[in-house]
């Protein structure tokens, strides 16, 4: 006979902020999430609840019954994140594990129980250890999945056992709301004056089935192990990362590239297989003399093409230093995202976007990738502030320019160089600037420009004059307005 | 853009009738001209704006390759006149040799039509073979902004370029080198194309003829 036990953790949200040693748990707090149009307490603190607050109750109302409540909207990711945890932890108890999102775990314990040393010590067990992690929890064991699950949460104390074959007894006396069935029905079920799973038991299944469809029957009959429902395991996540061990070391490039060659391509393949790609890949080579060395690169777009992997691959492994050879390789990829594919003879500027991405993945995996950069738009008025330049391979979305009011110059000099003055003037007639001397034909300006005071090196009040010089170059000329003997500089230079 | 012809000039005949092999598409066209699949060298205080306006002839990524203190000054508010700033791909490199390799990489790949790279000094004959040769390979169009003196070289033609004191946009363009037609200096002058939407169309700029010829 198969045994289930159920784990529920009611307060999953709580215990994660209580893991991290969040003070507002010990308080009036709550966490809340969005549902139907409203922002409701999902759950409760202890402090919260003898405030005389409950799950359900909205967030205006909450706060007019109780106004130092604290709140936090739930966080699924993290939440998932610790539960997923929670099932990797759980198979030093069954080898047989599914999870039971949001806020539980299936364990199939058939022939495990006797190695705790029975059911009940089992789940003890159980709750202890997830105690100690500060996860609170509420055990349920019975013969089905279906009453396990509704042991678990409605069983009266936090261990709720139903012995082999009574499972419809154990079941008898819990609300037809511990059935695991959408609201509706439960609601109607109620309507109809059906208040437990002992009074559904006794009518005719085809008349139930009849005014309620078969939704009910089916569950019915799973929890009451009249129809088969297996705990089916979750598959861990696909690991993409292939390994080679060699009998002897090796050293030569062509034989190096030879077994990056079939690490690649099986990486790749298992890859192509899922419609996945990855950005990074890893190679760990073993030197037998000076240990593990990791090569990685990256890509400006998730790839799982082979050639160009191998072709990224080829510059830091001739870089490598292997003197005594190397006999162990792994490769890993990481940062896996989806590829959807595109029809290339359609599609020519997604072709032209591709290949542009297969650039930048060559250049910055050389250099680096935050030395290959593009420009981005800021909102300011200073010359030195509208725009930054961010990492190609960062920038994904377009992004829009908006022409200048003002004339800017085509070189803007970070740090604006100082020049000799020879012959004074506002601005000078004729000055000094990178050994050369340039006499001004006309000037425009001056362009005063403040700074921007809510910034924290906001800098001094600064004029700007556009200089045409007898040779040529169109110069910005800068000076600080205000200072007693005035020092010019070039801040930049026109086309 | 218009183009005045001013030093210099010889028979505007000549300049259209040089044979051009299938490949060797122009990206400036009318009496200045620039190949395609080749690399240019420029000079003078107003190379980048001659970059520049060859690149707003071209749709596609801008390379921009240089030393860190070469690109760090380039402002893309002024550049927006010409193109959009979206396009220019900035790569930094930090010693001669890796500025050369990103060069040669750029240009062989087929992904940038306009590969701009900066140096203090010009290409001696070996590394600007090599470039000319990746250019070949790519079919883009290389230019060189040489700041400090250029040597002999293999590049297809070499310019100088200095702002024009006649007025705002106007540059004095002369070709003092070229491997495949006549020498010749030409007043530029920019004529702001119609802005529709803030958006960008590359090839609105028309190169008028020159109107001495």
């Amino acid at each position: 006979m198969k045994r289930v036990l159920s784990i529920w953790l009611p307060q999953l949200p709580l215990d994660l902020r209580r893991r991290k040693e969040d003070p507002r748990v010990a308080g009036v707090f709550a966490v809340m999430s969005e549902i139907k149009n409203a922002w409701r307490l999902t759950h409760l603190s202890d402090a919260a609840l003898a405030a005389g607050l409950s799950a359900g109750v909205s967030l205006p109302d909450a706060r007019a019954i109780c106004p130092e409540l604290l709140t936090e909207p739930s966080d699924p990711v993290r939440e998932a994140a610790l539960l997923r945890a929670l099932w990797r932890w759980a198979d030093r108890l069954s080898p047989w594990i599914a999870l039971d999102a949001p806020d539980g775990l299936f364990l199939d314990i058939t022939g495990c129980a006797h190695l705790f040393g029975g059911e009940p010590a089992m789940a003890a067990h159980t709750r202890e250890r997830l105690a100690d992690m500060q996860i609170t929890s509420r055990v349920g064991i019975a013969d089905t999945k279906g009453a396990a699950w509704a042991l678990a949460r409605f069983g009266g104390p936090d261990i709720s056992l139903a012995p082999t074959g009574q499972t419809g007894a154990a079941l008898a006396a819990l609300p037809v709301e511990a059935l695991r069935l959408p609201q509706k029905i439960t609601s109607d079920l109620r309507r109809t004056g059906l208040q437990n799973i002992g009074q559904l038991t006794q009518i005719k299944r085809a008349e139930l089935a009849r005014r309620f469809r078969l939704d009910l029957t089916q569950s019915l009959s799973a929890a009451l192990g009249h129809s088969p429902d297996p705990v089916s395991p979750k598959a861990a996540d696909p690991v993409y990362a292939a390994r080679m061990t060699l009998p002897d070391p090796i050293g030569f490039q062509a034989d190096l590239l030879g077994v990056l060659e079939r690490l690649t391509s099986s990486v790749c393949r298992r890859l192509a297989g899922d419609g996945k790609g990855a950005r990074r890949y890893y190679l760990t080579v073993r030197c037998v003399d000076t240990g593990d060395h990791m090569l990685h690169i990256g890509f400006a777009r998730p790839t799982h093409e082979t050639r160009a992997v191998m072709q990224q691959f080829r510059k830091p492994l001739d870089d490598l230093k292997i003197e005594f050879g190397a006999d162990w390789f792994r490769l890993e990829a990481a940062h896996i995202e989806p590829i959807q594919p595109f029809q290339i003879s359609l599609d020519q500027h997604k072709q032209a976007e591709d290949d542009t991405s297969k650039i930048i993945s060559t250049l910055g995996n050389r250099l680096g990738f935050d030395r290959v950069r593009q420009f981005m738009p800021v909102q300011s008025h200073l010359p030195e502030r509208e725009f930054v330049s961010v990492e190609a391979m960062d920038r994904r979305a377009p992004v829009s320019w908006t022409a200048t009011p003002r004339r800017r110059p085509v070189r803007l000099f970070r740090r604006p160089e100082r020049l000799v003055t020879l012959q004074a003037g506002r601005p000078p007639k004729r000055f000094q600037w990178r050994k050369s001397i340039y006499a001004t034909r006309e000037a425009k300006g001056p362009e005063r420009l403040s700074a921007e005071w809510w910034q924290d090196d906001s800098g001094a009040l600064r004029d700007y004059w556009q200089v045409q010089t007898e040779d040529g170059p169109r110069l910005w000329l800068m000076t600080y307005p205000g200072s007693a003997e005035p020092n010019w500089f070039i801040a930049g230079r026109f086309a | 853009m218009s183009v005045v012809e001013i030093i210099n000039r010889r028979d505007v005949g000549t300049l259209a009738s040089f044979t051009l092999q299938a490949r060797e598409a122009l990206c400036l066209a009318g009496p200045v001209r620039l190949a395609k699949g080749r690399v240019h060298e420029a000079l003078g205080d107003s190379a980048d704006m001659f970059a520049v306006l060859a690149a707003s002839r071209l749709s596609g990524p801008i390379i921009w390759i240089g030393l860190s203190r070469d690109i760090g000054s380039l402002a893309p508010t002024a550049l927006q006149d010409f193109i959009d700033p979206a396009r220019i791909i900035l790569t930094e490199g930090i010693s001669r040799s890796e500025v050369l390799w990103a060069a040669e990489q750029a240009l062989r790949a087929a992904c940038a039509p306009c590969v701009v790279i900066e140096l203090s000094n010009g290409p001696n004959l070996r590394e600007s073979r090599r470039l000319q040769i990746a250019a070949e390979e790519g079919g883009g169009i290389g230019i060189l902004l040489i700041h400090g003196r250029a040597h002999t070289s293999a590049c297809e033609t070499r310019w100088h370029c200095e702002a024009s004191n006649a007025g705002e946009n106007m540059w004095t363009w002369s070709l003092t080198k070229n491997r495949k037609g006549e020498l010749g200096a030409w007043q530029v002058r920019w004529a702001k194309p119609d802005k529709s939407g803030g958006a960008y169309e590359a090839g609105v700029i028309h190169l008028a003829a020159a109107t001495a010829a």
